[in-house]
């Protein structure tokens, strides 16, 4: 069928079957691989995108259920001229990233809340990620770099 | 010692940017037109000949190109090191229930499950051991492989330590402790699933992608059971997206499968697992049964230790008898002891199988050991700090193996630093007397950690360089970086010892065609060994730079300054590094070098139980902060202090990452992380059931170095990797008793456990399996 | 080829004619924290999903006189978001709050937590608390169910093929009473619960409480009040000894449907606290 949304800012059309995942549909129809498949069943946020505006496992939505929706993903997120945005080198400053699997989703997550807010508390950054597992470094510089472009977006606007 | 420029300062790590832009390339992102999907017929069964193992009405599948077994390998596909009993598929017989049985390739992922489907396989069930306590019972079923002794098949190998006669001078001693602990199985769950793809090439040789840990391992199984010549195998590895220990002989399987399935077919092949299938066929960490009896003096002077393991490996070795040996050098803990026995057995069962996991083995015994002391010292009625502070290894003390330490053991500085932070004395005494329904309690942990192999094997590594021609510098080695920051570790040691800015470098992930051998990538080595190598090379190539430049600035070469990356000769007039390049050109001098470190020879005398384990060590202190609801069993750790001896920090926000993630595995082993064997079939199968910590269970760590070099490791570097989480557990476990009054000796310390001071056994099925290995 | 199709709704009329359609099996599809987890099966158990995430008389939480209207397409995060939930109905805005993690209660939705029925399902404590009653709908006409009706085990609803649950409706609490909810997971987001509890309640002038409510939730099979809890509470002073007699009397009544089970000796002791607690919170604070 033919699904027709916004994806990452520019409307896309594009002709797939009905019974595959938002993520397949990204991941194999698009060839866009940033979201990542941990789990396939909503346990782990390394699929995260956002959809609408909000923060959404892309395991867990049917492709047609984007069909009229606005999709953002980790290939969405940049600064500019293409390179890191602010949220991105923070990662990098902190030393967030580790094996890097979880990250994109960690990246998405984290923009997913600084639409909502420019004050989060370090508990309240913690709870936005709480779907979003990695095992390698303990959230600690992930929730360090969230932290900080929330700062440096507040001081900016 | 001149001024360190990029070393111990805050740094880039070098794929982060790939990393954070979703571009890195990791295996499930790869593929390649006319690539075919892989998927494997798996064993339902935890025990069970194979009477009929029919593939070809599988070839009849539409989309089914290809299908073996393993008749298609060299002597079965028989692997594994350093016991050889394991196959890439099995033959005759299965062990465990998701075993790998056959492999399809198809042109879909759904033929590939269907071509599964269409195999015929009978599976005549064989009676399991699914307790490890009755693996060598005389009518135990047999597990493991012939032996030629008259031991029990089942048996795998006994390690022990001997100093003296403990039980004797635990006889004289005023305090005496003998308790039992046990920790269960925990499962890797790093993100990224473990998948491989294969390539053949136009010689007839293959070319495997791989997230393995060790492609020099995987590379030498792969000509082996292929029966290919080495140089027609290369093996270059993707970014991988966490191993723990976990991508080590599962990964080597499945390239082992790819790789006949593409050279039969002719076309690339990859095969990537889902959760599920992860979750059932990979190994995990090993369970141990422990008991240890302590005697110390009545003023706190800790004398006599006597550890006894039991460790189950599965239905196959993997690393199990590696494992068991760096359990059963650190179970008596880094104190000294007058005298020392320790035996760890392991044994097969049916229980899917066993192998590295971070800590491999200390974790697993660091848990049982770092609570007894805590026991202890609670009898003799000393604090658990001021206990381990008495009595623990100092530079100058021999070690329960009989090995002075002469140098790096920055144990007691670990504790006192602990202690300051976490405010240990003012807390310990407010949770002293508390009655309400939620407690606060705080507890410690130390650790010792050998660093890299030790008396396990050779242990060396590699490394090259070269300057290519935009001045940019290549750098290889033979270490994997899954993960833990090593390529950025070996890119600042390079830069160090070249005087050229880090942003240089190219580190490059191994490639076997292009980097040098250099033994696994286990145990915490990479800093030490791959550092050392690298920092050789660089040093070479730098030697030849130094001749150019003073060639060029015509000096000698002791009159060589440098300014940033500029030389320097007595007229002080700077010439750009380039330069120095051109002209080492120009004089006809290579700019390419290796590097190859080896570590010093150390002894190890297995009969004996005595000698020099490692050539040195990392020490730590943990302090953990819980807060227990005493009638819920819910605990919270609410703070966390990690200090920790790594010789000397290279890449600070890699250092601190280690630990902060390290803390957060120990505390998902302490508290959440359980794996349930019910007669074999695995019940934990995807991340709803498998509970790893989310971001609102890891508390805010602090973390802090406590620097005691090491005169061999690179500028003073020993390990960080897996030490970060060695001794968490242990400490979140004595907090909760310092909070509780009840001792949780069994982990992990589930809400049952702490409310109760049992588990409650749910009972199990084979459900969950059977449908995981249908998704 | 597809192993279903799928077809979305824009209106609970549109969505009852796709359901009802002779000769398939449809189902209707909205968070898909649940029906998603089929699709990786190779053998869906229906042809065809009706997405009826983006129904708008589905996605309205008001007042409605003396009653709330909740669509069953509210998501938990806007229901845990919602100001009027908030204000008279915090054990559900709660509820919906500790259900997984930030994603999963952006997708989620209460209809299908409670369509699906599992017992551990956050948000069935919160509503049986209320005395929620759901609305199914078919081309035939509507039922309304109170939960422990419509619910009648694990996994299993009065919800037949062709229907569709569109709304729950509940009584605005008098006034003054607060209601809370408590979870109890082997962690701190994305867990199943253990236990969890719901609760109302309100203290008369002189300090008694003239109105209690409580609904255990991971508990029992169906969700159900307690109202032998509730009996025991009303009128008395809310004392140490009061909340703890009605703990105590609320791991009874669990016993008394459940029977012993391989769990109960860890949740005897520990629904006496989550109840306590709970109670704690609505009649103390
Ligand atoms: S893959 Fe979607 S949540 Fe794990
Ligand atoms: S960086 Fe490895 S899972 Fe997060």
């Amino acid at each position: 069928m033919l699904i027709e949304f916004t994806l990452n800012y520019q409307p896309i059309a594009i002709e797939a079957p009905p019974d595959v995942t938002l993520l397949h549909l990204l991941r194999d129809h698009l060839n866009l691989t940033g979201a990542k498949e941990g789990c396939s069943v909503g346990e782990c946020g390394a699929c995260s995108v956002i959809m609408d505006g909000r923060l959404v496992n892309s395991c867990l939505v049917l492709a047609p259920q984007a069909h009229g929706s606005e999709i953002i993903t980790i290939e969405g997120i940049h600064a500019p001229d293409g390179g890191p945005n602010d949220l991105q080198e923070n990662f990098i400053t902190y030393g967030a990233v580790q094996c890097g699997i979880c990250i994109p989703g960690m990246v998405v997550a984290g923009e997913a809340l600084l639409m909502r807010t420019l004050t989060p508390t370090r508990t309240e950054i913690r709870t936005a990620l709480a779907g979003n597992l990695c095992r390698c470094t303990g959230y600690q510089q992930i929730v360090d770099a969230i932290e900080a472009t929330a700062v440096q977006r507040r001081q900016a606007s | 010692m001149t001024e360190l420029q990029y070393i111990g300062k805050p740094a880039r790590r070098v794929d982060a940017l790939e990393k954070v832009m979703g571009k890195a390339k990791y295996i499930a992102d790869r593929k390649l037109p006319g690539m075919l999907h892989a998927r494997c017929l798996r064993s339902e069964a935890p025990h069970a000949l194979i009477k009929k193992l029919d593939v070809t009405p599988a070839l009849a599948v539409p989309g089914v190109r290809a299908v073996i077994t393993s008749e298609d390998f060299f002597e079965h596909s028989l692997f594994g090191f350093p016991v050889k009993d394991e196959y890439v598929l099995a033959y005759r017989k299965v062990r465990y229930v998701g075993e790998a049985i056959a492999a399809v390739a198809a042109d879909t992922p759904e033929a590939a499950l269907a071509g599964v489907q269409a195999i015929v396989c009978e599976l005549e069930p064989l009676p399991g051991v699914f307790d490890m306590e009755h693996a060598l019972d005389p009518d135990a079923a047999q597990v493991g492989p012939d032996r030629p002794d008259d031991q029990h098949p089942n048996f795998l190998d006994l390690l022990i330590v001997r100093q003296a006669d403990p039980l004797a001078e635990i006889e004289q001693c005023a305090v005496k402790l003998d308790e039992r602990y046990s920790v269960g199985p925990q499962e890797h769950a790093y993100i990224e699933p473990e998948g491989a793809l294969a390539v053949p090439t136009r010689e007839g040789g293959v070319l495997v992608y791989a997230p393995n840990q060790s492609p020099f391992v995987n590379y030498g199984v792969l000509a082996m059971v292929l029966d290919l010549p080495h140089n027609l195998v290369r093996v270059i590895q993707p970014p991988v997206g966490g191993s723990f220990g976990g991508k080590d002989d599962q990964i080597y399987q499945m390239s082992a499968q790819v790789a006949k399935l593409a050279l039969l077919t002719g076309k690339p092949v990859r095969l990537v697992y889902s959760r599920e299938e992860s979750l059932i066929s990979s190994y995990k960490r090993d369970p141990m049964h422990i008991r240890i009896r302590l005697g110390a003096d009545s003023d706190g002077t800790l004398r006599a230790v006597k550890f006894e393991g039991l460790m189950d490996s599965g239905a196959y070795a993997s690393e199990s008898t590696f494992t068991a040996w760096r359990g059963s050098i650190h179970a008596m803990g880094a104190y000294r002891y007058n005298a020392c026995a320790v035996d760890i057995k392991c044994v097969y069962t049916n229980n899917g199988y066993y192998g590295a996991f971070r800590g491999f083995g200390n974790t697993e015994v660091c848990a049982g050991i770092e609570q007894a002391i805590d026991e202890l010292a609670c009898a003799v009625g000393m604090d658990p700090l001021d206990f381990r502070l008495k009595n623990c290894l100092h530079v100058g003390d021999r070690t329960a193996h009989g090995q002075i330490l002469t140098e790096s053991v920055g144990l007691p500085d670990c504790i006192k630093t602990v202690r300051r932070l976490s405010d240990w004395d003012r807390k310990r005494a407010a949770y002293a007397n508390q009655t309400g329904n939620i407690r606060r309690g705080i507890g410690v942990a130390a650790l010792y950690h050998g660093t890299s192999l030790g008396a396990e094997g050779a242990d060396y590594a590699g490394s090259t360089i070269a300057v290519e021609q935009n001045y940019s510098i290549d750098l290889t080695s033979g270490l994997t970086d899954y993960g833990t920051g090593s390529r950025t570790v070996f890119t600042l040691i390079a830069a160090e010892e070249l005087g050229v800015s880090p942003d240089r470098i190219h580190m490059q992930r191994p490639d076997t065609d292009t980097a040098i051998e250099s033994g696994p990538t286990v145990a915490s080595r990479s800093t030490m060994l791959g550092g050392n190598a690298a920092r050789v090379a660089a040093d070479n190539l730098r030697q030849t730079l130094d001749y150019a430049a003073a060639d060029l600035l015509g000096c000698e070469l002791h009159q060589l300054v440098r300014s940033g990356e500029a030389y320097v000769g007595p007229d002080e007039e700077p010439v750009a590094w380039e330069r120095v390049v051109d002209h080492a050109r120009e004089m006809g001098l290579a700019l390419s070098a290796h590097g190859k470190w080896t570590a010093p020879r150390i002894e190890w005398d297995h009969h004996h139980g005595t000698g020099t384990p490692y050539m040195a060590y990392h020490f730590a202190s943990q302090v953990a902060e819980v807060e227990v609801d005493m009638r819920t069993g819910v605990v919270q750790v609410v703070n966390f202090w990690a200090v920790h001896d790594p010789g000397k920090v290279i890449f600070p926000q890699g250092a601190y990452g280690q630990v902060y993630g390290g803390v957060a595995q120990g505390l998902g082993y302490a508290l959440m992380e359980q794996i349930t064997y019910t007669n074999g079939y695995l019940q934990e199968t995807n991340f709803e059931s498998y509970l790893i910590p989310t971001s609102v269970d890891v508390p805010e760590i602090t973390a802090q170095f406590v620097e005691a070099p090491f005169s061999k490791g690179p500028y003073g570097a020993k390990n960080i990797a897996e030490p970060s989480m060695v001794p968490a557990a242990p400490a979140i476990l004595n907090a909760i008793y310092h909070a509780t009054g009840k001792r949780v000796r069994d982990l992990p310390a589930n809400l049952e456990r702490v409310l109760l001071g049992h588990d409650l056994a749910k009972g199990g099925s084979a459900k969950a399996c059977k449908l995981g290995l249908k998704t | 080829m597809a192993r279903f199709d799928y077809v979305r709704a824009h209106s609970i009329a549109e969505a009852l004619q796709l359901l009802g359609e002779a000769g398939l099996i449809s189902r209707p599809l909205a968070g898909g924290t649940d029906v998603m987890v089929f699709v990786r099966n190779e053998k869906p158990p229906f042809d065809r999903l009706v997405d009826i995430s983006r129904v708008p008389e589905m996605k309205i939480i008001e007042r409605r006189g003396d009653e709330v209207f909740i669509g069953a397409a509210v998501t938990f995060t806007e229901a845990e978001q919602n100001a009027l939930l908030r204000e008279v109905a915090g054990c559900l805005a709660e509820a919906c709050r500790s259900v997984g993690g930030p994603a999963v209660r952006n997708a989620g939705t209460l209809g299908g937590n409670v369509a699906n029925a599992a017992a551990c399902a956050d948000s069935l404590p919160a509503l049986a608390c209320l005395d929620a009653v759901a609305h199914v709908r078919s081309l035939t006409g509507e039922r309304s169910f109170l939960l422990n009706e419509l619910i009648q085990g694990a996994n299993r609803t009065a919800i037949r093929p062709g229907e569709l649950l569109t709304h729950f409706t509940f009584p605005v609490p008098p006034a003054g009473v607060r209601s809370a909810f408590l979870k109890l997971g082997r962690r701190n987001a994305q867990a199943i619960s253990r236990l969890s509890m719901a609760a109302a309640g309100r203290l008369d002038a002189a300090g008694r409480v003239d109105y209690a409510r409580l609904a255990p939730g991971a508990a029992m099979p169906r969700p159900q009040r307690f109202t032998e809890v509730e009996a025991l509470l009303l009128g008395q002073a809310p004392t140490d000894e009061l909340l703890a007699a009605a703990g105590a009397k609320t791991a009874e009544v669990m016993i008394g449907v459940t029977g012993r089970r391989w769990s109960t000796e860890y949740k005897e002791i520990a629904i006496q606290a989550m109840a306590e607690q709970t109670l704690r919170r609505v009649l103390c604070q």
